[in-house]
């Protein structure tokens, strides 16, 4: 809705998507399947997407437009998320649903798309790479040699980007500066799906939404934060990719540093694009960068025993199925409080978390007594995954004679409160995406930041050749993680 | 002098809600539980004298309660009614779910010369430090003052000025409501959110936008009698919209209710016309669509409200 539109209702009226066209750059693969088709289908189910919307798939498989259509059918059916599956409603949608078999190598698969979007009478376009990473470059390259990808008085044409957006911070500038010779900056929608979720978004809410917790957020008051992203399950499937990435790369480069930059920014002066991306940037960059005989004291590398008897990853790799590290931000607010992250595959249970642990009361006011306890640290967990919500752990007396004291809970579930089905990450982003809403987006600068946080232990770990196996599978991981925590006198939160 | 009456007890009534939440809990012990959904009081003031209406809308909170789960009280007021209450709970198994969400309510039948002790009674039963919506379901509050006593308990209140005979002063008792700090909100808006939607989209998407229209004319066509209270916040909202647009009125017969809007604004001509009852045809030059309306159903425009629990600028702007 335009902002100066004066019977715009923004409390009423959902922002409505333009007539546009979406294409999908690799859309024979798993995130088109898993992901984008079934959140797209989502959207046009709640009437977000107008009818007309046209969905362009495109990959090196040759199928027609019906083979495409029940492809896709299957998988909306198989991974739509929270939500029943209508056939009806599907075969409104899968009308506008399109398929062009190509090589991206290949010029004329370029000019096909080109046509076909002139054909449909779209001028508002929005391209989604969903392809190997190492395609990008070439792709945005030959859309702007097909005479596509620049944004006229006619309509819109933006890209959105996956992650990983480079592999070191080098290539992230080099695949930068090939898409801006296409795409204006402004059409660049780099997408980090934690963003998008509801639980991250939340903790914007919480923070700058209520007066309670903002004077307590520094380091006068918080003695250390914990981000953890554990996975139950190993790479199922992903040993190649995964063999290539790592746990720095798949998940901390991107999203968990965007989560703890999330958590620990400043308030923006508005709730607008550029303005919050700037605070977010900010902190990114005011991470303290390690030096390199910091690496081995500061982070931890892991491979569970069985990795490297999965299928794509070699006998002796030496790719981290774990990685923890100690962070610490260098501003007025968090000088001296350490970030400790880690994420991790086949650790105990799936669980993605914030824990903020507070420091204790400054005087044992109670004494001991059997099987009491006297001091605690107050401890706020942010669940973002599963059973999303926020808890605050404090002490209370134990009912009965005397003054025992017991650690409580007091928990805010988002189900208990918000019956309804909360939009996926996909949703949130791709609709953000085609109503030009970058917000949740990450913008070159936050990339190039988060890529030199990381980019000290890349280097050392390349450097070095680890003892793998180091954790057993249903472990919370090496034991020099616990390490690492407890020479600060910390020690994780395994529950 | 008002006669005693034979009340009820609110520590009962809430001793009944721990037994009804121990009772759940150990009903699905072994089937992961239930979860307690709270986010606010919601209570729903039922027709006089018609059971069928506080049945009716005990069906609208079970749909309601899914998206916005509450401690919900349905009163009904009784001509010589005795007091009477029992509680109940609403429950629904999460799509994918492993865990009902549950959500509990309360249901009270008083004498409706007795609004005063109902007042009284429903306060140590609202939820606390939750907002409270009291959502007034027919034209009573219009008609008489015995609901007015339940007006304190709320931070927002809901009517319905559909079936209300006179428009102008049902719309003049919102006004009055406003000037008076509350916050009050009315169906009859809420069912225009379609049509008022339509009109923005139109005026963002037709070459020119709003700008080729400002200054010119809004014809308003109704059917019935007179126009409804949604014709009339219509005209004041495309009046505070566009304060230079001469907004007129204009019966076209047919069943009542708004029929059409059309804009005129030099050489351009834009329209909205009802096509079914569930979608409007909109014209501007050579462009013809149709846009879908959201059901007209009760908890439709329930949720939208519900959704809205802060002031609401627009429906404020209209009312002034």
């Amino acid at each position: 809705m335009n902002d100066s539109n004066p019977f715009a209702d923004p409390l009423r009226f959902e922002r409505q998507v333009p007539e546009c066209a979406i294409v999908i750059f690799g859309a024979n693969g798993d995130l088109t399947k898993r992901k984008l088709i079934p959140a797209l289908y989502r959207l046009a189910y709640e009437r977000r997407l107008p009818a007309t919307v046209s969905i362009l798939g495109t990959s090196r498989t040759p199928l027609s437009d019906e083979e495409f259509r029940g492809k896709m059918h299957d998988s909306v059916k198989e991974f739509l998320e929270d939500s029943p599956f209508d056939e009806d409603q599907w075969t409104g949608f899968a009308k506008n649903v399109n398929y062009i078999a190509g090589d991206l190598s290949d010029p004329n698969l370029y000019s096909a798309l080109k046509d076909k979007v002139t054909a449909l009478g779209k001028t508002n376009v929005l391209y989604y790479l969903s392809t190997q990473p190492s395609y990008y470059g070439e792709v945005v390259e030959r859309l702007g040699a097909a005479g596509l990808g620049r944004t006229t008085a006619d309509g819109w044409q933006r890209i959105v980007v996956e992650k990983p957006f480079g592999h070191d911070l080098e290539s992230a500038r080099a695949l930068n500066e090939r898409i801006h010779a296409v795409f204006a900056e402004a059409d660049i929608y780099r997408i980090d799906h934690y963003l998008g979720k509801e639980t991250v978004q939340n903790i914007l809410a919480f923070r700058f939404g209520n007066g309670i917790f903002e004077p307590l957020w520094n380091r006068r008051y918080v003695n250390h934060v914990q981000i953890t992203a554990a996975e139950s399950i190993g790479v199922e499937g992903r040993g190649a990719y995964y063999q290539e990435a790592g746990a720095v790369r798949d998940m901390i480069q991107n999203h968990l540093l965007q989560v703890m930059a999330t958590v620990a920014m400043e308030p923006s002066a508005v709730y607008e694009p550029d303005a919050v991306r700037d605070e977010r940037a900010k902190l990114l960059r005011s991470i303290r960068i390690m030096r390199p005989e910091e690496v081995p004291l500061y982070s931890v590398a892991g491979q569970y025993a069985g990795f490297r008897h999965e299928p794509g990853v070699e006998p002796s790799s030496q790719a981290p199925t774990y990685a923890a590290a100690t962070f610490y931000i260098d501003n007025w607010r968090w000088a001296g409080v350490p970030f400790y992250i880690r994420s991790g595959k086949k650790l105990p249970k799936r669980t993605t978390e914030i824990a903020i642990q507070f420091n204790v009361a400054p005087h044992a006011l109670f004494t001991p007594d059997a099987g009491g306890v006297t001091m605690r640290p107050n401890l706020l967990i942010l669940r973002i995954q599963p059973e999303e919500g926020i808890s605050l752990r404090f002490l209370s007396k134990q009912p009965g004679s005397g003054m025992r004291l017991r650690p409580v809970s007091m928990d805010f579930n988002y189900g208990s409160s918000f019956g309804e089905r909360s939009p996926t990450a996909y949703e949130t982003l791709l609709e953000d995406a085609l109503t030009g809403d970058a917000t949740l987006y990450t913008r070159q600068d936050m990339v190039e930041a988060s890529w030199r946080v990381v980019t000290p232990i890349l280097e050392d770990w390349a450097s070095r050749k680890f003892e793998y196996p180091n954790y057993d599978p249903g472990t919370w991981g090496p034991t020099a993680a616990d390490e690492m925590l407890a020479r600060q006198g910390h020690q994780w939160r395994n529950s | 002098m008002t006669p005693p009456v034979a009340t009820i007890d609110p520590e009962k009534i809430l001793r009944d809600l721990r037994d009804l939440w121990a009772q759940l809990a150990k009903d699905q012990g072994s089937a992961g539980g239930v979860l307690r959904a709270c986010s606010m009081t919601l209570i729903a003031v039922a027709e006089h004298d018609d059971a069928a209406d506080a049945e009716s809308a005990r069906k609208s909170i079970g749909a309601l309660m899914h998206g916005h789960p509450s401690r919900a009280i349905v009163l009904t007021p009784q001509q010589d009614g005795e007091f009477s209450g029992r509680v109940f709970a609403e429950c629904w198994m999460p799509f994918g779910g492993q865990r009902q969400i549950c959500s509990e309510g309360i249901e009270i039948t008083a004498d409706y010369e007795q609004t005063d002790e109902v007042a009284r009674l429903l306060v140590p039963l609202i939820a606390p430090d939750l907002p409270v919506v009291l959502w007034c379901r027919g034209p009573r509050a219009f008609l008489d003052r015995s609901l007015d006593p339940l007006f304190p308990l709320a931070n927002k209140i809901i009517f319905n000025t559909r079936a209300v005979r006179h428009p102008n002063s049902a719309i003049e008792f919102l006004r009055r409501m406003r000037k008076d700090g509350r916050q009050v909100a009315d169906l009859a808006w809420t069912r225009l959110t379609g049509w008022r939607e339509a009109v923005a989209h139109l005026m963002d998407a037709c070459p020119g936008g709003w700008t080729a229209v400002s200054g010119g004319t809004v014809r308003i066509e109704y059917g019935g009698p007179r126009p409804g209270t949604r014709s009339l916040y219509f005209a004041r909202w495309v009046e505070r919209a566009l304060p230079g647009m001469n907004v007129t009125l204009a019966p076209v017969g047919g069943a009542a209710g708004m029929h059409a809007v059309v804009f005129t604004g030099g050489e351009r001509e834009v329209s909205i016309r009802l096509g079914d009852a569930r979608s409007l045809e909109v014209r501007s030059g050579e462009s013809r669509y149709s846009a879908v309306l959201a059901p007209d159903s009760e908890e439709c425009l329930m949720h939208e409200e519900l959704s809205i629990l802060g002031r609401d600028p627009v429906f404020d702007r209209v009312l002034t």
